[in-house]
Formats: C-alpha cells, sequence, structure tokens
C-alpha cells in the first residue's frame, strides 16, 4: 500500500459559477431589454418620416455601429438564451411538473415565468431569422422594410414577433426588479402594473409601425 | 340559508397496496366561522373516520395543517370556508412525502436541509453558563424576530417551482432561515462562508423569482424582500472574490 486513500476528493470544492452565471443571465437580459426598446423607438420613427427613419439608419451605418453591433447584439441573444435555458426543463416529465403546477396554482407570476420560456424559444428562431435577413441586405432604408412587410410573409412574421419580444422583454424587466430586491414588497403591485402599460404601449407602437410600413408608398422613399 | 360545502379531497394511502389514488366527494353545511380545519374534523368524525390530515395547534403556530387549497397551498386552520367557493378542493402538499390522503412528511425534508445549510448559530465563543446574556439593540432583535417567526409549514416549497422541478433546491425557508443568521452578530460565519452554504444554484441562484412562496405564505414573511437582499448580497460576494484563489476544502469548524 503506498498511501491513505485521498477522502477530501469526495468534498465539493466551493465553486463561484453560479454566482457569475445568475450576473451575466441578469447583465445580457438587461442589456437585451435597453435594446429592444431602442430598438423599437428608432424603427418607429419611420412614423415620423421616412427620411428621419432613414437618417437614422444611415447615421448606425456610417458609423459601423449596426455591422458591429449587430452580431455583438446576437452573440448576446444566444448567450442569454443558453443562460436562462438552465432553468427550462429539459426533460418531458419536468416539463409536466411545471405544467401542472402551474396550472395549479392559478398564480400569475408563475405563468409569466411561462410565458417567458415559450416566447423565448419563439424569439431564438424568429429573432436570429430577422437579424441574418436585415444584416445580410444592408442598408436599411423606409423603402425596403416597406417592401419586405408590403410581401405579406414578412408583415405577418412581424406581427407575430412584435408581442412575443415585447412580452419577453416586459417580464424580464418586471423579473430583474423583483429577483434581485430593486422592488420591494411595498412596491411590487406598482410596478407589475407600470410594467403591463409599459409593455402594452410598445406593443401600440410596434402596430402603429407595422402598419405605417404596410401602407407607406416604397416609390421615392 | 347556510351554504352546502362540496369537499373533493384527494385519497390515497400508500401504506395500503389495495389503495389507489382518487378523489373522495363529502358533503357539509356550512356553519358560521367554519374553518377548514373543523370541517375536516367534522367530516372525520361524522362521514369518513379513515380520512388522513395533519393538526395540531388549530392556530397556524405548528404549521402541520399546510395543503393545497383550491391549488393554493396554505393552512387549512387559518383558512375561513366563507373565503371559498362552495366547491373546494383538497390536496396534499407536493415536493413532500405523502403519508396519507392529506397528510405529508413535511419534517424529514426541513430536518435535511436545516442540515444541509448549517441552520444554527455558528460561534468559537466557550459557552458560560454563568455570564449574563448578551444584549442586542432591540430593533435587530425585531427584525430578526421577523424571520424567525417561520412555521415550517412547507407552503412556500410546495408553490414554488424552482422546489417542483429540482429536488435539491432548498427554497424560499431556507433562503430566509440563512437570512437570519446573516442578520445575527453572534454567528460568527463570515460572507463567504455564507456563500458555501446557498451561494449556488441549490440556494439563492437556482431562485426564478416567481414570488410563489411570498404570495402563499400564511406567516406573510417578506420573502420577496429577504430573497432579493440575499441575492445581491451573494452575487456581490461572489464577484468581490472573483480574482482571489478558491480556498480549498469546506469552510472551518466551529
Amino acid at each position: 500500500m503506498s498511501s491513505s486513500v485521498d477522502t477530501a476528493i469526495f468534498v465539493k470544492p466551493p465553486t463561484r459559477v453560479s454566482a457569475y452565471l445568475d450576473w451575466l443571465q441578469m447583465l445580457t437580459g438587461a442589456g437585451l431589454i435597453m435594446f429592444m426598446w431602442s430598438h423599437m423607438v428608432l424603427v418607429a420613427s419611420v412614423n415620423i418620416g421616412p427620411n428621419v427613419m432613414n437618417t437614422i439608419a444611415y447615421f448606425f451605418e456610417a458609423t459601423y455601429m449596426a455591422q458591429v453591433g449587430g452580431p455583438i447584439i446576437a452573440a448576446t441573444m444566444l448567450v442569454h438564451f443558453i443562460l436562462a435555458a438552465r432553468k427550462i426543463p429539459y426533460t418531458s416529465e419536468a416539463q409536466g411538473v411545471i405544467w401542472r403546477h402551474a396550472r395549479m396554482l392559478h398564480h400569475t407570476d408563475t405563468w409569466l415565468w411561462l410565458i417567458q420560456a415559450l416566447t423565448a424559444m419563439i424569439i431564438l428562431i424568429m429573432g436570429s431569422v430577422h437579424i441574418w435577413t436585415v444584416l445580410t441586405n444592408l442598408p436599411i432604408t423606409a423603402a425596403k422594410s416597406a417592401m419586405r412587410v408590403q410581401g405579406g410573409f414578412w408583415g405577418v412574421f412581424y406581427l407575430i414577433l412584435l408581442p412575443m419580444v415585447e412580452l419577453h422583454v416586459g417580464i424580464g424587466f418586471y423579473r430583474i426588479g423583483v429577483k434581485w430586491g430593486f422592488i420591494k414588497r411595498s412596491g411590487r403591485k406598482k410596478f407589475h402594473r407600470f410594467e403591463n402599460i409599459w409593455t402594452g404601449v410598445f406593443i401600440l407602437i410596434g402596430l402603429i409601425t407595422i402598419i405605417r410600413l404596410w401602407t407607406l408608398p416604397i416609390a421615392g422613399n | 340559508m347556510s351554504r352546502q360545502l362540496k369537499f373533493n379531497i384527494f385519497r390515497f394511502n400508500p401504506e395500503d397496496p389495495k389503495s389507489e389514488p382518487h378523489t373522495d366527494t363529502f358533503m357539509l353545511e356550512e356553519t358560521p366561522s367554519l374553518t377548514l380545519f373543523i370541517a375536516l374534523n367534522k367530516i372525520r368524525e361524522e362521514q369518513d373516520p379513515s380520512l388522513m390530515f395533519d393538526f395540531a395547534c388549530r392556530m397556524a403556530i405548528c404549521g402541520s395543517c399546510g395543503m393545497v387549497i383550491n391549488g393554493r397551498p396554505g393552512l387549512a386552520c387559518k383558512t375561513l370556508t366563507v373565503e371559498l367557493p362552495e366547491e373546494i378542493t383538497l390536496m396534499p402538499l407536493p415536493v413532500f412525502k405523502l403519508v396519507g390522503d392529506l397528510s405529508v412528511d413535511t419534517g424529514t425534508w426541513f430536518r435535511q436541509t436545516n442540515t444541509k445549510i448549517e441552520s444554527w448559530i455558528h460561534s468559537d465563543q466557550e459557552f458560560d453558563p454563568e455570564s449574563v446574556e448578551e444584549r442586542m439593540e432591540n430593533d435587530l432583535a425585531n427584525s430578526i424576530f421577523e424571520l424567525e417567526r417561520c412555521i415550517e409549514c412547507g407552503c412556500c416549497v410546495a408553490s414554488c417551482g424552482t422546489a417542483n422541478m429540482r429536488e435539491d433546491f432548498v427554497g424560499a425557508f431556507a433562503l430566509n432561515r440563512i437570512s437570519r443568521f446573516i442578520m445575527d452578530p453572534r454567528d460568527k460565519r463570515t460572507d463567504p462562508e455564507y456563500f458555501e452554504v446557498v451561494g449556488t444554484d441549490q440556494g439563492i441562484f437556482g431562485c426564478m423569482g416567481l414570488l410563489a412562496c411570498e404570495d402563499v405564505c400564511p406567516r406573510e414573511l417578506p420573502l420577496q424582500d429577504q430573497l432579493g437582499i440575499l441575492r445581491r448580497k451573494m452575487a456581490f460576494v461572489g464577484l468581490k472574490n472573483i480574482f482571489k484563489p478558491k480556498e480549498k476544502g469546506r469552510h472551518r469548524r466551529f
């Protein structure tokens, strides 16, 4: 017998990975929330005038923010997905557990999480398709966006993607607030109501923008 | 004219090989100030003596009578039937081991979890039975007591999405409990030592913030606030030590 057995091998060494991943999940989420809201506001500039949108788009391309920032946003989205997906059950058994649990509990915040998980899957696919289509077809102009939407397929595409993104982002905003203790018990109800209205406003702005693009005369823009 | 209440009650005796999980229906006339605890006792006395459920104190102190009441975990003794519709469905708390019908074994789970998070004051001070008790600021004592009010009924765990999906998640109960020790100056554990206990995905970072615990807690413990404070604290402890080498092995013994 050479040496004694190292029993310490069975003791799990302390690790900080969970903390780092939780930070990253929150920070990528917060970053994407800010991006999505800014994105909506910028695209909605077409409602003021196609030229306003064109000028903003030109600015982002002339400064290479679209060419560099676009792929960074796509990568952030993927990282955020991988981090948050750690919480989503992968086996049908666990999926059944959370589904039955939500149906039993009649609890809004639990349902909101299921909506977040479901919209995440749709955004992952449709968001990627959207980013690919836009970034491989630069420069962004109001006329090109209008043409895409007026084709019909993309119009419906964005009518689906819009509420998915706004719901996911709005719920995520609320969740970060309560999860990280920024919102206390006393402020939760108010904050929840604010989040609902805020999300509603952004869906409305999005709808108006889609309608505007659908009805925008393409020639001359 | 008082209401006729219809009780749908989950029935299953794991000890009996012939028993199949099913629901039994009982009718009971509503009386003034009727609680579920009284109703269940009436049903057992007058209709079915084999009905299993737990109770001890009938005043929301012992935490024995936690059950799922129309979908929501709560205490039978604290729930008045006037607050409920005519049809009342009672199920045992999930997550915990079923003893039979509405009775679950919360004791084993709480014992294990308390052991896991080392739920006691860690001190290297020699105990002197002769000395005067150490003094504490009244405000601090009150805020510790606020969290101490937990009765270990299991409602927060049963209502938690994470705890339902993952067996190893310690739940709001344990996170609240650790917050109580963090506040307590008599506990000599350092932040990195608390981090070792709850700075994991089984601890605070496993919490998804669904806040069902906050919404069902029969004692109305400030779980949302405590979990938020704990997440921030533990997240910063993790970050603060990002460039420090990991300590080997488990934390010091007291």
